[in-house]
């Protein structure tokens, strides 16, 4: 057997050790009901029908946490209010599995099992199950949503190809933003963040239900410091001092402050009880300051405004069957002096239907149409700008899904999910999720599951079609009209590719305490990455299916959770093999070891204390020009105590998050030549009231 | 090989899917909602002692009503075959009072309402909440909804969510004001326990 055949086989062997060895604890009892039908609910006490809670990102509908058909993690309302964190991407790092690196004061690189980056488009982000993802780089831009932390009902994080319940470019995981209804926070609300560096975040929102009607609107504000401005900022290059001073290293600074407005409305009309409409605006405006890329660094300012509309109906049928109609149209307009202006639309129409068949199958089936436009001014300003042949453009989604969750026996449930997407720029392609899971005992404390499943990633406009040529080379020595950095057109690019194959154990180990453990191996296939030719001594880089590569691990979570508080503990394992060696995939690869634990205890006289930590272990890429970027293991700690007053209706928080390091970083994004150092420990407050 | 496995794959879910015959049952977030209520209800049942003249004779049902649109579906499917207190279970659904003649005391359907042992109060209700709890408040029935501000109106137990879970809040002097007694065991269970006279600007 060759090399890579034996490395394969002791990975499988890794993922059956690992079942094995989960199956070994679980007891074998007697028979029981399937877990969806009301039967089970029957068998519970009060206590675990008051810990029954729904999740919706693993199918497209409502299913019980511990019997989804891939692993989800849940942040909920809660994990956030105590947390005191003001953006999502610091919230998702304590989530298992999720590496996160800071690497300006707003932007961060996020991305499930790794693969991330300033835009980890590896990973599909939601807000409500509707797309939050840019048509032109792909993955999502978090600062830019028109969403604030105290709105979000809970963060379903999806670990592992999602792409057979939601479409294209799920490839490794779904980020579902799931957002507080107008109903569960009626009244005023205000609260509002101050930090030790004149940071601050504040918002406002009002909340009123009359008759049918229901709505809620909230705005707010945020203004973050730059990095030199909160005692960080230190630039470093990793090219050549003769490029340095080509682009005038010497004079960067870290200006990556950062300034937000943000609106989110949305209103519900209960037309029956069975019918609902529903329908929302947000719209946000950012400005950032100006960061180097490629070598270019002009010193503005940029700004982003992004608007996302919808209407829903939802309703369920006389049968009790239960469906919706929705639309919904995102749109940005930016323009960032070191990039390029852009704007974009995507129109989205999409149907479900979910009904039971012959008793024992739950189906779902629905599609979508999504028409986008973009457009990226290709008429340059400077002459570095980002220059994209061809635009404006005009593209085509259509997919279609079919969910069937079978209950074959009274242990034995199987779900088989399948989707196919048709994009008009590159090609149809098909994902798909099989899952048996196996239930131990009467209760259903105990449970197995095995999946297989692929997925796929289309690569958008910006791999495709760009153009550009930074940092002018001096005449003489070199020819007129050269650059030292060169990125060019690729428009043979296929869709990138993951084949998972998965196992995991839920338990509830004792009252209030459970266990989830999760391993995987996956097959990535055609990875796109940057290849470099040389034209003389000048390089030039292109986007290409470059290779495949290996990914394993697995993730394990201890959650202990009562009145008096919540204690939870994981470990993840991630490992990740590209198959040659030095392959840049566009993207940090995963930290091999994570850690996580959360601790909160709610205290007499309304004082509650919470605690989140994080360990990750080094996190590595490659520059465009393959040169090993390391960012280096770290711990990370945040703690709050917050304390209640007038019967609850106010709450005034301190705390302090990254306690351990006073900067971070500096981190290198793919076709950066500089990075500079953010800030770590910061302490703040909160004060928050409700009318 | 790679088109092989796709067929093997379009070949297990055309099995799935061919024998299927749409047939009721509701799965979305709001049914499954339903769902956990109705085993709350359920579980209640086990908790809640009624007087002696509700509760006397042992061949006599509990029964559960429903009044107004009814959100459960087929919920309680399973409660057919179960006991409370060695008693068997009845579901019995009423229209809203809007549909009822409300000035006739002797009217058959309040009559049967107000033999209830528990009442569980639709939204469709809402506007007919506080009239509602007062055609039954002399007749020992434990009075249950989600609709906001249940207790205050001088409901008994009202489901509420939170963080996707259903929590409830129960009204002791509301309890006790039916004669219904509820075990400590709940009480500590609930999310909020009050103590609330009705108010005047309860929806009436």
């Amino acid at each position: 057997m060759s090399s890579r055949g034996n490395i394969l086989t002791g990975k499988f062997i890794f993922v059956l050790v690992l079942l094995v060895s989960f199956g070994t604890g679980a007891r074998l009892l007697a028979q029981q009901q399937d877990a969806n039908k009301p039967a089970d609910f029957f068998e519970m006490s009060i206590e675990e029908l008051m810990e029954v809670q729904v999740v919706v990102s693993a199918a497209r509908q409502a299913q019980k946490i511990e019997e989804l058909s891939v692993p989800v993690s849940v942040i909920t309302a809660e994990d956030i209010h105590y947390s005191g964190l003001t953006n999502i991407p610091e919230l998702l790092q304590f989530t298992p599995g999720m590496d996160v690196l800071k690497i300006e004061r707003y932007r961060f690189a996020a991305g499930v099992r790794g693969l991330h980056e300033f835009i980890s488009d590896r990973t599909l982000v939601l807000i409500n199950g509707r797309s939050a993802e840019s048509p032109l780089f792909g993955g999502s831009e978090y600062y830019t949503l028109p969403i604030l932390m105290e709105d979000i009902e809970r963060i379903e994080v999806v670990r592992g190809p999602g792409g057979a319940a939601w479409g294209a470019n799920a490839l490794n995981g779904v980020i579902n933003i799931i957002t507080k209804k107008p109903e569960d926070v009626l009244g005023v609300f205000a609260s509002t963040t101050m930090t030790e560096f004149g940071d601050s975040y504040t918002h406002l929102r009002w909340a009123e239900k009359q008759g049918k009607w229901s709505w809620r609107l909230s705005a707010g504000y945020e203004d973050l410091k730059n990095s030199d401005d909160a005692g960080a900022g230190e630039y470093v290059s990793n090219t050549t001092a003769t490029v340095n001073t080509l682009m005038g290293f010497s004079s960067f600074t870290a200006d990556d402050f950062m300034r937000n407005s943000r609106f989110d409305t949305e209103a519900q009309y209960d037309y029956s009880n069975r019918t609902r409409i529903s329908f929302g605006t947000g719209y946000s405006h950012t400005e950032v300051g100006d960061r180097e890329w490629g070598g270019y660094y002009p010193g503005g300012t940029g700004w982003y405004e992004t608007v996302r509309s919808y209407t829903k109906l939802e309703h369920e049928f006389d049968n009790g069957n239960t469906g919706y109609l929705q639309w919904f149209g995102n749109y940005a307009n930016s323009d960032v002096e070191t990039l390029m202006k852009w704007n974009w639309m995507q129109n989205d129409i999409e149907g479900q239907l979910n009904f039971t068949a012959a008793d024992v199958h739950n189906v779902t089936i629905g599609g979508n149409v999504r028409f986008i436009r973009l457009d990226t001014n290709t008429k340059m300003e400077t002459s570095q700008q980002l220059n994209y042949i061809g635009s404006p453009f005009d593209e085509q989604f259509a997919g279609a899904f079919l969910i069937d969750r079978w209950t074959l026996s009274d242990r034995l449930t199987l779900e088989g999910q399948i989707r196919t997407d048709y994009y008009s720029e590159t090609q149809t392609d098909w994902a798909n999720r099989l899952t048996a899971l196996y239930a131990m005992d009467k209760q259903k404390d105990h449970i197995f599951r095995l999946s297989f499943a692929k997925a796929f990633r289309t690569p958008f406009v910006s791999p495709r079609k760009v153009w550009t040529s930074r940092v002018p080379l001096p005449s003489p020595p070199y020819p007129a009209g050269l650059y030292a950095f060169n990125v060019r057109p690729s428009d043979d690019l296929e869709n990138e590719e993951i084949y998972s194959l998965e196992a995991g154990y839920t338990a509830k180990l004792a009252k209030n305490l459970t266990l989830r453990a999760d391993t995987y191996y996956q097959r990535f296939e055609k990875l796109i990455g940057y290849t470099k030719t040389y034209v003389g001594s000048i390089p030039y880089h292109k986007a290409d299916n470059i290779d495949g590569a290996d990914s394993w691990g697995a993730e394990l979570e201890l959650a202990l959770q009562g009145k008096i508080g919540k204690l939870s503990a994981w470990y993840a394992y991630n490992d990740f093999q590209e198959d040659v060696s030095q392959q840049g995939v566009r993207a940090y690869l995963p930290a091999k070891h994570k850690v996580g634990l959360t601790g909160r205890l709610f205290l007499s006289d309304g004082w509650t204390f919470n605690t989140n930590y994080k360990y990750m272990s080094t996190n590595r890429t490659l520059g465009l020009d393959t040169t090993i970027l390391d960012a280096g293991p770290s711990h990370h700690i945040d703690l709050g105590l917050a304390k209640q007053f007038a019967k609850g209706n106010g709450e005034f928080m301190i705390g302090v998050s990254d306690m351990l390091n006073k900067t971070n970083g500096p981190y290198f994004g793919l076709g950066q030549l500089s990075a500079h150092e953010v800030p770590g420990r910061m302490l703040f407050a909160r004060l928050q009231l409700k009318f | 090989m790679r088109i092989r496995a796709y067929k093997l794959i379009v070949l297990v879910l055309a099995l799935f899917v061919t024998p299927f015959v749409p047939k009721a049952r509701a799965d979305s977030t709001v049914s499954r909602e339903y769902q956990v209520k109705a085993a709350f209800l359920y579980n209640f049942m086990n908790f809640v002692d009624w007087p002696e003249e509700k509760s006397s004779d042992s061949n006599e049902p509990i029964i559960v009503g429903i009044i107004g649109s009814d959100p459960f579906g087929g919920a309680f499917e399973p409660v057919k075959n179960k006991k409370v207190k060695g008693k068997n279970v009845v579901i019995r659904r009423f229209e809203g009072l809007k549909e009822q003649k409300e000035s006739d005391e002797n009217d058959q359907e309040i009559e049967a309402i107000r033999e209830c042992h528990v009442l569980f109060i639709c939204r469709s209700e809402e506007k007919k909440l506080k009239k509602t709890i007062n055609l039954v408040k002399e007749n020992n029935v434990l009075t249950v909804s989600d609709i906001e501000g249940f207790p205050e109106a001088g409901g008994i137990i009202n489901f509420v969510m939170e963080d996707q879970k259903v929590r409830f809040e129960i009204n002791v002097t509301a309890a006790k004001r039916a004669k219904v007694k509820i075990r400590s065991q709940l009480l500590r269970l609930a999310k909020r326990v009050v103590e609330e006279e009705p108010s005047d600007e309860a929806k009436s």
